[in-house]
């Protein structure tokens, strides 16, 4: 069931009044019920995948508290990443890695030839197999204690506002939630809707506008060049974020409905001053699992020079192909690291330049150009990222320094599937979640909105849903953008 | 608040909400919804205009543009309606049926039979709104939407404004001012002036019979017995066509005339009349190539000498009157001289 069906908030409704009606002890099983048909109607065969993960993931927890030596609770852990990895690389990576190899044998004079087979790539695997693993090392480094509840273990695996496409959980954090007894605020509920709304309003009335001139583009990148061009890719780099962060704050609006708080995914990623910052900003969740699970454990910073660039482009590679099985999501994931890399290891010498010109490194002065010049750096990243081959995106980037400037005032922009109407609409969107993300900085937005009168309030409930209702991109006259992330 | 009160005032609160935004997109949805003669044809047959019918056409595009309820009334006096609309599956036709019935007494109801060899449980997601989408609200609505849409679809028949919202950038004058009054005098029909240009490909002849299917079965049955209740003659038609032009395609049966024969069979069961033009295109003259605007649809001219015969037909098979010298139907003549047909007769 797509979070933009016309289902989902009945759902919701239902989910959460039932849940308060129930007893805490019986709670966890209407949450896990709940979960599973949510799954199961993108296409019960994912049910294996997920039980799969579940089930080895639990015992891991098990063997591993049980057993008496270091080298065996190692063994564990590897065991269970190995069999949870090798289904994610299996069905998601397979004919990615057959095409690789089919790249390389073909460069050294062997015949290859690209795999043709396609396997059942389960919604959200890449976001539980990560979800459940933090729960295998968080035992074995003892940051929580193993479940013996499997019904609970099984909810913290598949709890559906965050089952599909995150925040991705770790189990230190979540799984003792699940043990709290939710008392249902009437204020909490009222917070939660407020940013559901808010992210349908991201996803579906800017980031799916944004969408149709991204797919016209970037669907025909030879028709298209320069202005037009630089123009797509910057609507790309709203639409992702947009997409991301609507999706992020309705499965946080709907967990704070039944009483959980989770961490925010996105903190304005787009006014960071480094690429390194933009990542400490960008889906949260992840990047501090990468942190946390694999940068960290290669050594992390407290290694030599050399040792953490190599950290970092590792990192960067393996979260690029995460991300997707192809060499534009690797060059993307690459290109994120080199500019990490560089970035870090040149700091000295580019403040030094600054001292020089006068210009005080740590003063505000530099702070908008930073910005622009990360933002720019990440804009242009995601060409690859949206891009389905290195090819393309080659392509695509090239088309840009073609000059076409008058495009942008001869008409030529209302030709990309958005009338004149439909491209004001889509930058009033953009400068509207501009305002909330300034605001939000100096204030709690939520809490102010709540403390107008009741004629206010409704006033703004209502227009903000039919704002929705009106301009949001959705139903069959319309194509549905399924949410970008959701594939991963 | 303890937490059972906050509850209940959680919810009493949210179903207000909803009933609010509900009573608005309802109160939006008429500025949405796409002003077409289909609209304007079944808001004012079915509920705005007080004419009684004699006769009223229901169907298919087929009969959309096969009948002309102007010709009749030229030919011969009789007041009809042509209440047809493109891909108009059987089981709709049936909740139509039901909303005219509610306000036009005993009329002819003839019947467009095509769309009996419908195989798809639905029917076609444009075709369904331009007919439900202009029926107005009532529990037949309500009843028309959950057996003719699917589960997914149905919300957005509840709440046409779901379905049409996007309609907003380009939103024009005619969406606030419409006036359905304003295509009544078509009396329902519309045809193009095109000429197919080619003859038909073969004239399928066989003596075989297929099963009507089951679903557009049931919605027949229903028809007849709701005819039947409401007093009201039913007669069924098919209009001339092509049928190698559905060959092969997934939603139609596979032998159309075995599908007639059989239809023949029930109608003769039933004591139903069933005019088969397939197998009557000499007995009205009709030149495919040039009374065809494609293959499957009569265009003016074909419509003209379908509906001249149809006059003679139900003349003299049913008891009707001719109301020409009748002056309370003055406003039939006016309506004739701005209708398409009157274009070619003058």
């Amino acid at each position: 069931m797509s979070i933009v069906s016309a289902f989902f908030p009945p759902m919701i409704a239902c989910t959460c009044l039932v849940y308060y009606l129930l007893p805490h002890r019986f709670r966890w099983g209407w949450l896990l019920a709940v979960s599973y048909i949510f799954y199961l109607t993108f296409d019960v065969r994912y049910a294996v995948f997920l039980l799969i993960s579940t089930f080895s993931t639990y015992i891991s927890g098990i063997l591993i508290s049980n057993s008496a030596t270091a080298g065996k609770k190692k063994l564990w852990v590897v065991l269970t990443c190995v069999l949870n990895f090798g289904v994610l690389i299996v069905f998601k990576y397979l004919k990615f890695l057959g095409s690789a190899y089919a790249v390389i044998a073909s460069a050294v004079g062997i015949k290859a030839s690209s795999p043709t087979f396609t396997l059942l790539l389960p919604i959200g695997i890449s976001f539980y197999t990560f979800q459940a693993i933090t729960y295998t090392i968080d035992v074995y480094r003892g940051d929580v204690k193993p479940e013996d509840h499997f019904g609970k273990y099984a909810l913290f695996v598949s709890f559906f506002p965050t089952l599909v496409s995150g925040p991705i959980q770790k189990a230190k954090e979540m799984l003792p939630k699940f043990d709290e007894v939710h008392e249902f605020d009437y204020e909490k509920a009222r917070r939660g809707g407020l940013l559901i709304l808010y992210g349908y309003f991201q996803k579906m009335a800017v980031a799916d506008r944004l969408g149709v001139v991204v797919d016209t583009v970037f669907g025909h990148p030879a028709q298209y060049q320069g202005a037009v061009s630089v123009l797509a890719s910057l609507f790309y780099t709203l639409q992702i974020y947009f997409d991301f962060a609507g999706y992020s704050n309705i499965a946080i609006g709907v967990s704070e409905m039944l009483g959980f708080d989770l961490k925010a995914n996105f903190n304005r990623p787009y006014f960071s001053e480094t690429v390194q910052e933009f990542w400490r900003r960008w889906h949260v969740s992840l990047s501090t699992w990468f942190r946390d699970y694999l940068y960290i454990p290669l050594g992390g910073n407290r290694c030599s020079v050399p040792r953490q660039a190599l950290n970092l482009m590792i990192v960067s590679g393996v979260c690029g192909l995460w991300h997707g099985p192809s060499f534009a999501f690797l060059a993307w994931g690459l290109l994120h690291g080199s500019y990490q890399v560089i970035g870090k290891f040149t700091r000295r010498f580019r403040n030094g330049l600054w001292k020089k010109l006068g210009v005080n490194p740590a003063s505000g002065q530099l702070h908008v150009p930073r910005v622009a010049a990360t933002f720019l750096l990440v804009s242009f990243a995601w060409i690859f990222f949206r891009m389905n081959s290195l090819r393309n995106a080659l392509a695509f980037i090239q088309g840009m320094f073609r000059f076409d400037l008058p495009a942008l005032w001869n008409g030529a922009i209302f030709n990309l599937g958005l009338s004149a109407p439909e491209f004001c609409a889509v930058c009033i969107g953009i400068l509207v979640i501009w305002v909330v993300d300034s605001l939000s900085r100096k204030m709690d937005l939520r809490d102010w909105i709540l403390r107008r009168g009741t004629a206010v309030r409704w006033s703004f409930y209502v227009a903000t849903v039919l704002v929705l209702l009106t301009f949001g991109i959705y139903g069959e006259a319309t194509s549905t953008q399924q949410f970008i992330y959701a594939k991963f | 608040m303890t937490e059972k009160k906050a509850l209940k005032k959680a919810v009493l609160k949210s179903c207000a909400f909803a009933a609010i935004i509900g009573i608005l997109i309802t109160m939006l949805s008429p500025v949405f919804i796409w002003k077409t003669m289909h609209r304007g044809k079944l808001q004012e047959g079915m509920y705005d205009s007080d004419d009684q019918y004699d006769v009223i056409f229901m169907g298919s595009s087929h009969m959309n543009g096969g009948v002309d309820p102007n010709v009749l009334w030229k030919e011969k006096g009789i007041t009809s309606f042509n209440y047809a609309t493109g891909g108009q599956p059987i089981e709709v036709t049936y909740y139509l049926l039901k909303d005219i019935l509610k306000k036009h007494k005993n009329p002819v109801v003839v019947l467009d039979v095509f769309y009996l060899g419908m195989t798809t449980q639905y029917g076609e997601f444009s075709y369904l709104s331009n007919s439900i989408d202009n029926m107005d609200f009532s529990w037949n609505k309500l009843e028309a939407i959950w057996n003719c849409v699917p589960l997914g679809d149905r919300i957005s028949y509840l709440f046409p404004f779901l379905k049409y919202h996007f309609r907003w950038s380009s939103l024009q004058k005619n969406d606030l001012t419409f006036d359905n009054a304003s295509v009544y005098y078509a009396k329902g029909f519309e045809a193009s002036t095109d000429r197919y240009g080619k003859d038909i490909s073969s004239v399928q002849k066989t003596e075989n019979r297929i099963d009507i299917p089951p679903e557009s079965l049931d919605y027949l049955n229903k028809i007849v017995a709701l005819c039947k209740e409401q007093n009201c003659s039913l007669m069924f038609v098919n209009m001339p066509c092509d049928y190698s032009d559905t060959d092969g395609a997934a939603t139609y049966v596979d032998d159309f005339e075995a599908l007639f024969n059989s239809v023949a069979d029930y109608a003769d069961e039933h004591g139903i009349p069933f005019l088969d033009f397939y197998d009557r295109m000499d007995e009205v003259n009709l030149d495919f190539a040039n009374d065809m605007h494609n293959a499957s649809h009569l265009n003016l001219n074909g419509a003209y000498k379908v509906s001249d015969y149809f006059a003679d037909y139900l003349m003299q098979n049913y008891n009707l009157t001719d109301h020409r010298s009748d002056s309370a139907y003055a406003q039939w003549d006016a309506d004739f001289q701005k209708s398409q047909v009157a274009s070619i007769l003058s």
